[in-house]
């Protein structure tokens, strides 16, 4: 069969416009031009109120606590051969070149890491983040702080690779900020440095993104940042998440995670694309995710797996509503509050006879427009539903679609009863030659 | 209602190519990355250093190439085992893991490693070619249009299978070892018996092995290939055999190389065309020895040419944080794009430079095991570090093992720096 040429991927065309936006400190220009460059802070001196020195500023703390603009806690300092911490109240102030310090008696104690905080130059500059405005996985090559109404706050983090050269290069080029590409602090999805675990609750817009986006998301960053991502968001937007990625990443990503946490992502996706996920695992990574999942929901995918793939009865999903003619479209519209939060998976309620086989099926347009007392029985008619068998090849389903112009087909075993429906999109889904976007070239990949 | 009939249409196009293209992945992923990663080393540079030791000393290097074996070893499985344990590429972990200026130093040291492998697979091409009575002057340019055309047009996976199907014709070299009547006991005793040449040429091409074998190159493929796949510290244990026996099996296949030169034209001196080294295929291939070789060798070469500076490019740029992706526009991801096709060029213009192409390729992997060591050391330090690894990390004893492995490399390339140097300067022979 001859190759496909690749479809154009929508790259940036495709980003989504986000109206709710909260207030941007970095907006301010008073704000933006009395950034501290942290990675140029770093080695800078430390000195008492006489101008002393007394040690090397080596990290800068901060507490992660929900606030868009973490506050700074305290500097790691080093003096002689110690890392002594010192509290930000004893700090007068912190400034490019240099910190000066409150009084000349210090308190020093030495570092030691307290939950909920993280040193910056040490986990955060250099690691991986998300930057939610702009959807796309991050490193930060400079962090800035700013005194914002006497406190010291994470403003900004820097993404360009002029900022890189910055720090490449000598020790006075350091400490100047080179704001060129900054992105305001409140568009950042931290993930924490080792051994802290849950730093903030997740960015409010990471919840707000369309399902492909925190795919692309998951699909970029590491193995340590894409659990920490997924543990913080919630397992239905996950699994939703979960249904957009590519196959060879969606595969490691189970792999993964720990086998309970992939049975429930995979039990959350719509049957046939968690099908199609299974498919993709090997015999023993499959059969751990069937038995860690609640009975039900394996049984169901089971039973679609033995479904060949490349056929109706492999590419349908179970989810369907199906409804017996003596209903009233009143009833009909309850029974469709349960599927709310599927509601782009269903176009279509079928009708059935008392032996369950199909007689039609009744769009939500029609159901719309009909009074709520008419009885479902009535509104059948044509157009008629396109109907395949479990075993059709892709390509007749693909026929099918085209010469109907429909945007579902039902699938039904021998008796006419319907055993799952293939919607337009799963036919493209399959179409599509899948395309890792970021994945490492490996041989054969 | 209309009846459940399917429509009797024939439609040429679309079958499941995603799908079928899924299941030999599957198939080939038997050869897991270490394999693979492994056999990198077998490339047109390999294929024509391990030839080149064969006619210069014979046997002789065999005891050395036991030696780089167990680096190999040693060093593929600390790859692995950061790529299982942490998730994350060398490169990334690199940045994340030492002061910016060192990590840029690693990284300028791998694109340099790199930029030599891509001219030594440009050069295997053009030596390839050659063979079949093409000028490089052509042949190696278009051969960097036509890849980096295929790459960023999306179709080299396609092209890859060619090329990967053209390098098993160097499955003959252990068929031609068997067949060429070498000397069976030599082989054995200077396999075994610790042997070394006290000469400026051997310490040269032992590191040119180093070189080849150990490449920077690999240890970052098995690293990313590792964590990309998704396995983790529970599919260690299958890792860690594919990991070893990747690296074992990779260098059985190098020894058959240096055997079978060795029977066909040992100890006559250095290897001068690709010409010369074909002729140890000729037991298992006879007359058709030189065409055969020169598939081979283009197959090994165009593969390599275009997954080196790929993954390379591909490493840097997820280190910097930058789009990295061939379906990308240059203006999106220039870093990526830009580091792709800067490697293709300035590898295919060094092998375009006069002189002759078999020693180019050899002083390039020169180049790469005097960077070996560097790279080494940062995998070792890496590897030692509890706070990255945890339990997984460098058992006390492991580490000693490692820390000999990356001195002798390093004492050894220092040497050949050191003596280079000395020759530049006019001081030494």
């Amino acid at each position: 069969m001859a190759p496909r040429p690749p479809l154009p991927l929508p790259g940036g065309v495709l980003r989504r416009h986000r109206s709710v936006r909260s207030v941007r400190l970095l907006a301010n220009r008073a704000v933006a031009e009395a950034l501290i460059s942290v990675a140029g802070l770093v080695g800078q001196p430390v000195r008492n109120p006489s101008g002393v020195d007394v040690g090397r500023v080596a990290d800068v703390v901060a507490r992660w606590d929900g606030a868009p603009y973490p506050p700074v806690t305290g500097l790691v300092v080093r003096i002689g051969r110690r890392r002594a911490f010192v509290e930000i109240t004893q700090v007068a102030e912190i400034a490019h070149r240099g910190v000066r310090l409150s009084s000349a008696r210090l308190n020093l104690e030495d570092f030691g890491r307290r939950e909920g905080e993280l040193t910056l130059a040490a986990d955060v500059i250099d690691h991986q983040m998300v930057d939610v405005d702009g959807v796309r996985v991050i490193r930060a090559s400079d962090l800035y702080l700013a005194e914002v109404a006497g406190t010291y706050r994470l403003v900004g983090a820097d993404v360009g690779l002029q900022t890189l050269a910055r720090r490449l290069g000598p020790a006075r080029w350091r400490a100047k900020p080179t704001p060129d590409r900054v992105i305001d602090w409140a568009a950042i999805q931290p993930f924490g440095g080792p051994g802290t675990i849950r730093l903030r609750s997740p960015n409010q817009e990471l919840k707000r993104m369309h399902p492909s986006d925190l795919a692309d998301l998951l699909e970029e960053l590491g193995r340590r940042e894409r659990q920490e991502l997924l543990d913080a968001l919630d397992p239905q937007v996950a699994a939703d998440a979960l249904e957009e990625m590519h196959a060879e990443e969606l595969g490691a990503l189970l792999r993964e995670a720990p086998p309970e946490q992939a049975a429930a992502l995979v039990a959350g996706m719509e049957p046939d694309e968690a099908v199609d996920a299974l498919r993709d695992l090997n015999e023993e990574d499959r059969t751990e995710l069937l038995e860690a999942m609640p009975a039900e929901d394996a049984e169901r995918l089971n039973s679609l797996l033995e479904f060949p793939e490349g056929t109706a009865g492999g590419l349908m999903t179970t989810l369907m509503v199906t409804v017996q003619g003596d209903l009233t479209v009143a009833q009909v519209r309850e029974q469709l509050r349960d599927y709310a939060d599927r509601r782009s998976d269903i176009d279509a309620v079928l009708v059935v006879d008392d032996d369950g086989s199909l007689i039609d099926d009744v769009s939500l347009f029609e159901l719309l427009l009909a009074g709520p007392d008419v009885r479902l029985d009535s509104l059948i008619g044509p157009p008629w539903p396109v109907v395949v068998d479990a075993t059709a090849p892709l390509r007749d389903v693909v026929e099918c679609l085209i010469e109907n112009r429909s945007s579902s087909l039902v699938v039904v075993d021998d008796t006419g009863r319907p055993i799952g429906r293939i919607l337009a999109d799963d036919v493209v889904d399959a179409l599509v030659p899948d395309r890792g976007r970021s994945h490492f070239p490996r041989l054969l990949s | 209602m209309t009846a459940g009939k399917v429509p009797e249409v024939d439609v040429t196009a679309p079958g499941a190519p995603t799908r079928r293209r899924r299941r030999l992945v599957v198939l080939l992923a038997v050869f897991g990355p270490g394999l693979i990663a492994a056999n990198a080393g077998n490339d047109a540079g390999g294929v024509l250093t391990y030839a080149s030791a064969g006619a210069q000393f014979a046997y002789r290097t065999l005891f050395a190439m036991v030696l780089v074996t167990i680096g190999l070893v040693v060093v593929q499985e600390m790859s692995a085992r950061l790529g299982a344990y942490t998730g994350e590429g060398l490169v990334s972990l690199i940045r994340e893991q030492f002061p910016l200026r060192v990590a840029a130093f690693a990284v300028t040291c791998l694109v340099v490693a790199n930029i030599g492998l891509v001219v030594s697979e440009f050069a295997g091409i053009g030596a390839a070619l050659e063979l079949f009575g093409i000028s490089r002057y052509l042949s190696v340019p278009l051969a960097a249009v036509g890849i980096w055309a295929a790459v960023v047009l999306g179709s080299y996976r396609y092209v890859e299978r060619v090329f990967l199907l053209l390098s098993f014709v160097f499955v003959a070299y252990p068929i031609a070892a068997a067949l060429g009547h070498p000397d069976w006991t030599k082989v054995a005793t200077q396999t075994a018996l610790p042997h070394f040449v006290a000469s400026h040429d051997f310490l040269l091409l032992v590191v040119a092995l180093i070189g080849t074998t150990i490449t920077p190159y690999m240890q970052l493929y098995q690293a990313a290939a590792v964590a990309d796949k998704g396995n983790g510290p529970t599919d260690y244990p299958s890792v860690r055999i594919d990991a070893v026996a990747g690296a074992i099996f990779a260098d059985l296949v190098s020894m058959c190389i240096i055997v079978a030169t060795a029977a066909a034209i040992g100890g006559h001196g250095q290897l001068a065309s690709a010409k010369e080294a074909a002729t140890a295929l000729r037991p298992a291939a006879g007359a058709n020895a030189e065409h055969l070789f020169a598939i081979g060798l283009l197959g090994a070469s165009a593969l390599a040419a275009a997954v080196v500076p790929l993954s390379t490019a591909y490493a840097i740029a997820e280190a910097v944080g930058v789009e990295r992706s061939v379906s990308r526009k240059f203006s999106e991801a220039p870093l990526f794009l830009g580091l792709f096709s800067a490697q293709v060029a300035i590898g295919a213009a060094i092998a375009l430079a006069p002189g002759n192409l078999v020693q180019l390729l050899i002083n390039m992997q020169i180049l790469n095991g005097v960077i070996t060591p560097v790279i080494l050391t940062f995998i070792l330090v890496m590897a030692n570090r509890r706070s990255l690894l945890g339990d997984a990390v460098n058992s006390p004893r492991f580490r000693l093992v490692g820390t000999t492995c990356v001195v002798v490399i390093a004492a050894m390339a220092t040497l050949v720096v050191v003596e280079t140097a000395r020759t530049w300067l006019g001081l030494g022979s």
